[in-house]
């Protein structure tokens, strides 16, 4: 009885959090959002004194928004190929085969999570001098494909555990080949959450800025990067917030297909919770 | 038992293919090997086998002696524990309540809670950057709702120490809530019922009962929150001031425009010996939670 009176009061606290959290969370971003579609907001004006979509023109038409767009995508598309090219084949043997040392390996991809992640890249960056890898492609290339390998085999280790074993068995047994029953047993159970963590690394790479800024600069300038230097010198208000629309999509996709991922326990899991 | 014997029945099916398993991680683990491993490692090495007068190398702390007695380096230091410090206290003062609030609460007022509590983590944090300067930056959305009232306006927090503090605490809102929720996911409804049914009061529930249960799950997301805000880059580097600056943004200048890598590895190992408890708990937690 105690608990049905409960119910039916009124949740304040709850009420308390959604008012703070979206005035905290959300309306910061819908200022962004505004400024976006704004031709003309002067101060003290709290609404906009016109709406348009001029500066959409003017961002779009500017070379070096077009430019990091291209380098961006170029980037995290080499970084998402190139790690699902090596870290698939080793996730799959993590969770199926035996060898030496695979417990100790399996925990090695840890060993970038102990150290605070900038100091790690000033480390590396030291190496990169000597190797003349500073302000290359490849070299960002390199840095950011060792950020995405934590992500990249131990969730597509948890998908192939997660494969009925039975089920390959079975094939095996009615005379399926090896390949065929990874074809159409293991790879269309395990295929979601692997297209997750690849969908994943790719928005995680797209977005990875203290690499890029620190490898790259100024040579290799991603759509973040260039971010900053709007920010710190650009007195148009509208272009920051025209890039940081476009800058926005690709985690709009992730948020659409990747959020059962992230809300499961699984994945909090995976940070030590 | 029976998985125990299918395991040992596979492992003996493959005992002679073991190579292919070594070959397919190869690639990974060398990555490991000479883009994480080695350079901390060379980073030590480099830091304190320094050119002597003549040609050879010898072992010297000169670097880091400098650095300790570098005003301006002890600066940028306490700053960064002091950010590192606050940003903690504060994560924890407004992510414990949330979560407390999502593992009793039921229906939609509270999915939309957890989802706004989620949300940040699809927002890059260089947006962030430029929504805080948007709102809480000269002449921002607080300055035009203030003016609009007639009240004076405030004294921005942007390119002071506040203004990474609040972007940081911003930034690691969604996973110190998914770790403390995974933590208080092992609280059972019964030992609270039980509790309740002998006359404890909320507080006393929480304090007796909740806590001692989750007090791992706050030590492993603090843990996280200082490995990734006392070398954080760009909300400092965007938000706070030019001096004295946190570690990040400092090593960076040292490394890129003051041009002395040899100082900004000094740095970077300094940073690692600060962070080195919180790193190695954190990894060995999530090491527990999960073999492979």
């Amino acid at each position: 009885m105690a608990r049905e009176l409960k119910e039916r009061r009124i949740d304040w606290v709850g009420i308390c959090f959604a008012v703070a959290l979206t005035l905290v969370i959300v309306v910061p971003l819908l200022v962004v959002g505004t400024w976006a579609f704004t031709n003309v907001w002067r101060y003290p004006s709290v609404i906009p004194q016109e709406f348009g979509l001029r500066f959409w023109n003017q961002t779009l038409a500017r070379a070096d928004v077009w430019g990091s767009i291209t380098m961006s995508l170029s980037l995290a598309t080499m970084v998402t190929f190139l790690s699902a090219l090596i870290c698939l084949p080793a996730a799959y043997a993590f969770a199926r085969l035996d060898f030496p040392g695979r417990n100790i390996l399996f925990f090695s991809f840890l060993a970038g999570h102990a150290f605070p992640k900038f100091g790690l890249l000033v480390a590396i960056a030291g190496i990169f001098l000597q190797l003349n890898l500073i302000g290359t492609f490849w070299g960002v290339v390199l840095i950011q494909l060792v950020g995405t390998l934590l992500f990249m085999i131990w969730i597509p280790v948890a998908a192939f555990q997660a494969v009925d074993r039975r089920m390959e068995e079975a094939a095996r047994d009615v005379g399926a080949s090896p390949l065929r029953v990874f074809w159409s047993i293991t790879l269309p159970q395990a295929g979601p959450t692997i297209a997750a963590a690849i969908l994943l690394s790719f928005v995680g790479t797209f977005y990875e800025t203290e690499g890029a800024w620190l490898i790259g600069a100024p040579q290799i300038r991603t759509l973040p990067v260039l971010m900053i230097s709007f920010i710190n010198n650009q007195p148009v208000i509208q272009y920051g917030a025209v890039l940081s629309v476009l800058l926005w999509v690709p985690s709009f996709f992730a948020l659409l297909f990747a959020r059962r991922v992230i809300s499961s326990g699984s994945f909090a899991r995976g940070f030590g919770a | 038992m029976t998985l125990t014997a299918a395991s040992n029945d596979i492992v003996g099916k493959k005992q002679g293919r073991w190579p292919v398993g070594l070959l397919l991680v190869a690639m990974p683990v060398f990555l490991v090997g000479w883009m994480i491993i080695w350079p901390i490692l060379s980073a030590v090495w480099r830091t304190v086998w320094l050119p002597d007068e003549g040609a050879g190398h010898s072992f010297s702390l000169e670097t880091y002696r400098f650095f300790f007695s570098d005003q301006y380096s002890l600066n940028n230091l306490g700053v960064t524990l002091w950010t590192t410090g606050v940003c903690a206290i504060l994560l924890v003062l407004i992510c414990v309540p949330i979560a407390l609030y999502l593992r009793f609460a039921k229906g939609r007022l509270a999915a939309y809670v957890q989802g706004l509590a989620i949300f940040p983590m699809f927002v890059p944090s260089i947006i962030l950057s430029y929504a805080i300067i948007r709102v809480l930056g000269p002449n921002g959305t607080v300055d035009l709702l203030l003016n609009s009232v007639g009240l004076p306006k405030i004294r921005s927090p942007y390119l002071t120490p506040w203004g990474p503090v609040i972007g940081l605490v911003w930034d690691n809102i969604p996973l110190t809530v998914l770790i403390l929720l995974s933590g208080l996911g092992n609280v059972s409804n019964q030992a609270i019922e039980a509790a309740r049914d002998v006359g404890a009061r909320p507080l006393a529930v929480l304090w007796h009962i909740i806590l001692p249960r989750i007090s791992n799950s706050i030590l492993v997301a603090v843990s996280f929150t200082v490995l990734g805000i006392f070398s954080s880059f760009t909300l400092p580097y965007v938000l706070g001031p030019a001096a004295p600056e946190m570690m990040g943004p400092f090593m960076q200048r040292t490394f890129r425009d003051v041009n002395d890598p040899t100082m900004a590895i000094t740095q970077a190992v300094i940073t690692f010996a600060f962070c080195i408890v919180f790193g190695l708990f954190y990894v060995r937690s999530v090491a527990k939670n999960r073999a492979p």
